[in-house]
Parts: structure tokens; C-alpha cells; sequence
């Protein structure tokens, strides 16, 4: 049991010509539906071509075919972008690039360092040590290079879980113990990075005298710095290697502070393309960094006998110095500059070493 | 679990060993008064107490070069460092809640990273120095390390916890901060405190005696 309503629409009505555009719009609605159904219908002939009006809205958006900045009220950077079509670019570049080869790149290096090991051994004094010392860094030096040591050690650390973390580490801890440590490294690393800069202040300042490139440098290259092969390569206070490898901290170095100043100050307007830029030079630059410097500590530590004595006691035995800095050597043992082991256990120190012998000279002592 | 007792039963502990410590050394050293000094004064022992208080933290110009540096390291580590602890917005919101109940003025954010930035610097380049000179290293006994240690690694939790995301990162900051309480008292870091008095006590010898020192 139900009632009927019958509604009664008189022609050339309003509520007619709203009927007949209803039906029209249904139609033109069902349009591509009815089209898509005779193509199926119609096999071996092409689809007709529908216009989408949305399509180019949506390649404006994307920016497919050019950078496109629309007008916003929002103010900020990029305010006016809806999709950065780069980000995506950037995105692809890190994960199929950057951290796959800068993974390989540092385990080659790792890899390389343990055949190499393997192979040449450690690198010893040829005539043995010798009883007496030369004096090669002062405190402050040291003070300055353990300095910068510390904190590029912190921050190459957190930067490689930063980096390589989420393939590496989640595996390992999980993604919730992984988001607390990248957290945490993520905030470490930002706050350690200036003071890297400060460092590399000091550095520069204090060895750059030291490390322009001089005569005998280049034929020290080209005899491979005496690590291949058993022939005596003589050199100066640092050789070619030592000064490539400071002048490389320098550079690629500043590239790292700059790129690093620019990710973690975005208040200089810079938008997310400079972002995008300054976190592959940053990464590419610190890749670079580890990997050379991954060799600089198996130099100073397992590598070469006597080699990291210099910068933990401020003195080196004279026969490692005559064997590897030669020239440097040969101009402090005519200074009188050569101190017995005795002396050097006496006082300790190089700095008063230095005065002391200084003092004993002016007295013709 | 562990959490609410780091958060609970050891913070109260740590507090009160700090606080009975820190008061039970001062009163000590207090109690344990001068030897009476027969010899005519030849100089005020206030004014001599006044003057070395302030003048030993001047830099001292017959120091040799390489103290300079030192020096300006020390500055830079005890003042970034007491600007984080009494000025740092996470740390007064945490003694206006468990301590005072009320808070003060803090200091904005950047300048919380730049106290931050400053006290790691001094405090690295200190203890790089202790480890490498070998004067220090020889005055320098465990209590010194351990100190500095303790100190570092409340320092470094702290930055490390800076996002304040994760309750486990202010729980690790937290815990090496009561340690470092109960150590604070039966340490050289004593010296917080005690440094007024050591002066002092120092400034007053010499003044008596006309010599400045």
C-alpha cells in the first residue's frame, strides 16, 4: 500500500528547463563511459580521443612542461609551488645514486685499506728507531688538529646514519629504535657542524704556511710517496700527499660548511631547489671527506710506524723523519733541533723543549 | 618502568645527595677556620680577598702565549654552559615543574644553539689540552676526567635530545644529569662553589701580608 505523487511540470517552465539540463549534463556524463563501450565493442580501431580539462591543470601542477609558480597568501619560500617536480629528481638521485655508489665507495675504501695491509704490512722505520727525537708539533697544533678530529669523527658518524641509516640500520634495530637514533643524530649533527667550521678556521690558519705546494713535491708523486716500493722518497715538512690532503680538508671542506649552513639555516630565502642542491654537494662532498680521510687514519695509526708519534707527543723519531720528511729533517738537525730520548722524557713537553734549547743556543751552551 | 624511575625515585635521590653534598662540603670547609695570625697586618686581608676573587679571572699577562687560548676556551665553555642551565627554555620549564614552581625569562632558541655551540667548543679544546699537555696530564687525576666526562656526555644527551620527539632521548639526558649530581659533590666540580672561597681565602693570606697576589 502506497501512495503515488504524480508531479506535473508545464512546458517552458522553469522546473522544465531544469529537467532538460539535467539530462543533458547525464548524458554528456556518460559520454566517455558509452564511448570506452563501443571501443570495446570495436576492436582494431583506435580509442577517440577524449579531453580530459583536469590534464592540464594537473601537467601545470606537476610542471611537466616548465616551471610554473602560481600566486598565493601564504608567504614563504615555494609558497606559490605546488609539487616541486625536482624533489622528485632529487629524491630518485639520492636513493638510486648517492647512497647505493657512496656506500661502495666507502666500503671499497675499507676493503682496499685491509689488502693493502694485507699486502704491504706495516710500513717500519727501515734503520729502526733512532735515541734521539725532533720536535714536529707544538700543543697548540695538536690541541687544534685533535680538535677538528673530534668533531669530524661525530659528524661523520651521525651523517653516515643519517645517510645510510634507513637501508642499514632499520634492518638491524627496527624502524622505532632507528627513528630515535636518527633523531638524535640528526640533532647532534646540526649541532656539532658550526663548530667544524671554527675548526677548519684554525686549522687553515695555523698549517697553511706549511702546505704550499714546493720544490721536490711532485717528484715525491711521482715515486708514490715511498708506500710502494722500499726506495728512501725524501720530502719536506708535510709532503705532497699531507698537502693535497689539507688542501682537499680546505676546499671540499668549505664546500661541506657552506652546504651545511644553507640546510640548516633556511632563513636566507633560499627554496627547496638550493636545499635540494646544497644536500647533494654536502653529501657528495663528505663522502669524499670520509673516504680520504678513512686512508689519513690508517696512515697515522696502523699503517706507518712512528707516523701518528708527532701528533700525540709533539715529537717524531729522527730516523721516521729522515726516512719520510727528509728535507724538513736534514734543516732541523743542522739547527741543532735534535733532542735525546732523555731529554724528551725529561720534560715532555715540545714547547719547552723548544725554548729550552733556544735559550741553551744563545748561551753557546 | 625504568623510565618512572629515572623520572621519579633517582631524580629525588640525586636532588637530595646534591643538595646535602654540595651544603655538607661547604659547612665543612666553613668549620674548619683559620689559624690565628700573630703577625702585625701589613695589609688589609678584605681588600686582598676582593681583589684576587675578581683579578683571577683576568687574563694574566706574564701567562705564556699558548694560556690565551685556554683561557678564552674557559670563558666560552663556563658561560655557554651556565646560559644552558639556567637560561635554556627546556631547562627552566623542567625547575619551574620540579623544583621552584615557577619559571623566569629564557633565552631564544638561537641563542640556546649559540650557548650550546660555545660550551662544546670551550669544553672540547679544555680537554683535548688536559689530555695532551703534560703538565696537565700529570696534575690531572681520574676525578678530573671522570668530571669532564660526565659533564660532556650531559652536554651531548642534551643535544642530542634537542627535538624533544623522543621521551627515550630525555630520559638518557636526564639520568646522565642525576649522575652527574650525585658525583658533583665528592668531585673537583666542587669548585662551582668553593671557587669564591679559595680565592678569597688566598686574596686575604696575601693582603695581610702586603703582597699582591
Amino acid at each position: 500500500m502506497g501512495s503515488m505523487i504524480s508531479i506535473s511540470i508545464p512546458p517552458g517552465s522553469l522546473g522544465a528547463k531544469a529537467a532538460a539540463w539535467s539530462l543533458l549534463l547525464l548524458w554528456l556524463m556518460l559520454l566517455p563511459g558509452q564511448g570506452l563501450a563501443e571501443s570495446k565493442q570495436v576492436k582494431g580501431l583506435p580509442p577517440p580521443a577524449v579531453l580530459n580539462p583536469a590534464a592540464d591543470l594537473w601537467r601545470d601542477i606537476r610542471q611537466r612542461d616548465m616551471a610554473t609558480t602560481g600566486t598565493t597568501q601564504v608567504r614563504g619560500v615555494d609558497s606559490g609551488v605546488l609539487i616541486n617536480a625536482n624533489g622528485d629528481k632529487w629524491r630518485k638521485f639520492r636513493m638510486d645514486q648517492l647512497i647505493p655508489i657512496g656506500g661502495y665507495l666507502l666500503l671499497g675504501m675499507g676493503l682496499f685499506l685491509i689488502l693493502f695491509y694485507l699486502i704491504r704490512g706495516k710500513v717500519r722505520i727501515a734503520g729502526g728507531a733512532s735515541d734521539r727525537k725532533l720536535p714536529r708539533y707544538t700543543s697548540y697544533e695538536r690541541l687544534i688538529h685533535w680538535f677538528i678530529a673530534s668533531i669530524f669523527i661525530f659528524l661523520a658518524l651521525t651523517g653516515l646514519i643519517i645517510l645510510f641509516g634507513r637501508p642499514l640500520l632499520i634492518p638491524i634495530f627496527g624502524k622505532e629504535l632507528f627513528s630515535v637514533i636518527a633523531s638524535a643524530s640528526k640533532e647532534g649533527h646540526n649541532l656539532m657542524g658550526p663548530l667544524f667550521l671554527v675548526a677548519l678556521i684554525l686549522v687553515f690558519i695555523k698549517f697553511v704556511r706549511r702546505n704550499i705546494y714546493q720544490k721536490g713535491d711532485m717528484s715525491w708523486l711521482l715515486r708514490g710517496g715511498g708506500i710502494i716500493g722500499k726506495k728512501h722518497v725524501p720530502s719536506n715538512f708535510f709532503n705532497m700527499g699531507e698537502k693535497s690532503m689539507f688542501w682537499m680538508l680546505i676546499i671540499v671542506g668549505s664546500v661541506i660548511v657552506a652546504s651545511g649552513l644553507v640546510l640548516i639555516f633556511p632563513i636566507f630565502g633560499q627554496g627547496r631547489e638550493w636545499m635540494e642542491l646544497a644536500h647533494v654537494g654536502h653529501a657528495i662532498g663528505a663522502i669524499l671527506m670520509i673516504t680520504v680521510i678513512m686512508g689519513h687514519i690508517y696512515i697515522g695509526t696502523i699503517g706507518m710506524e712512528g707516523a701518528i708519534e708527532g701528533m700525540s707527543t709533539g715529537y717524531c723519531d729522527l730516523n721516521w723523519a729522515k726516512e719520510h720528511h727528509d728535507y724538513w729533517a736534514s734543516q732541523m738537525e743542522k739547527r741543532g733541533e735534535a733532542i735525546s730520548n732523555e731529554a724528551v722524557n725529561r720534560f715532555s713537553d715540545p714547547d719547552t723543549n723548544r725554548s729550552l734549547g733556544r735559550e741553551l743556543r744563545e748561551a753557546g751552551e | 618502568m625504568i623510565g618512572q624511575f629515572i623520572d621519579g625515585p633517582l631524580w629525588t635521590f640525586s636532588l637530595a645527595v646534591f643538595v646535602i653534598g654540595v651544603v655538607w662540603r661547604i659547612v665543612t670547609i666553613l668549620m674548619a677556620g683559620n689559624r690565628p695570625d700573630l703577625s702585625t697586618p701589613r695589609g688589609s686581608a678584605s681588600s686582598g680577598a676582593i681583589r684576587t676573587i675578581f683579578s683571577r679571572s683576568v687574563y694574566e699577562r706574564t701567562a705564556a702565549t699558548r694560556g690565551r687560548l685556554l683561557q678564552i676556551a674557559g670563558y666560552l665553555f663556563h658561560i655557554g654552559l651556565f646560559a644552558l642551565l639556567f637560561f635554556a627554555k627546556p631547562h627552566v620549564d623542567f625547575y619551574a615543574e620540579r623544583i621552584t614552581g615557577f619559571g623566569w625569562a629564557t633565552m631564544p632558541h638561537w641563542a640556546f644553539i649559540l650557548s650550546a655551540e660555545l660550551a662544546f667548543l670551550g669544553l672540547l679544546l679544555l680537554w683535548i689540552h688536559r689530555l695532551l699537555s703534560p703538565v696537565t696530564r700529570l696534575l690531572s687525576d681520574l676525578d678530573d676526567h671522570l668530571g669532564s666526562i660526565l659533564v660532556f656526555l650531559v652536554m651531548l644527551t642534551g643535544c642530542l635530545a634537542l627535538a624533544q620527539s623522543f621521551e627515550a632521548l630525555r630520559l638518557i639526558h636526564l639520568l646522565l644529569a642525576e649522575l652527574l649530581l650525585i658525583y658533583f659533590p665528592f668531585s673537583k666540580l666542587m669548585h662551582t662553589f668553593t671557587f669564591v672561597m679559595s680565592r678569597g681565602y688566598t686574596g686575604a693570606t696575601m693582603g695581610r701580608k702586603g703582597v699582591n697576589a
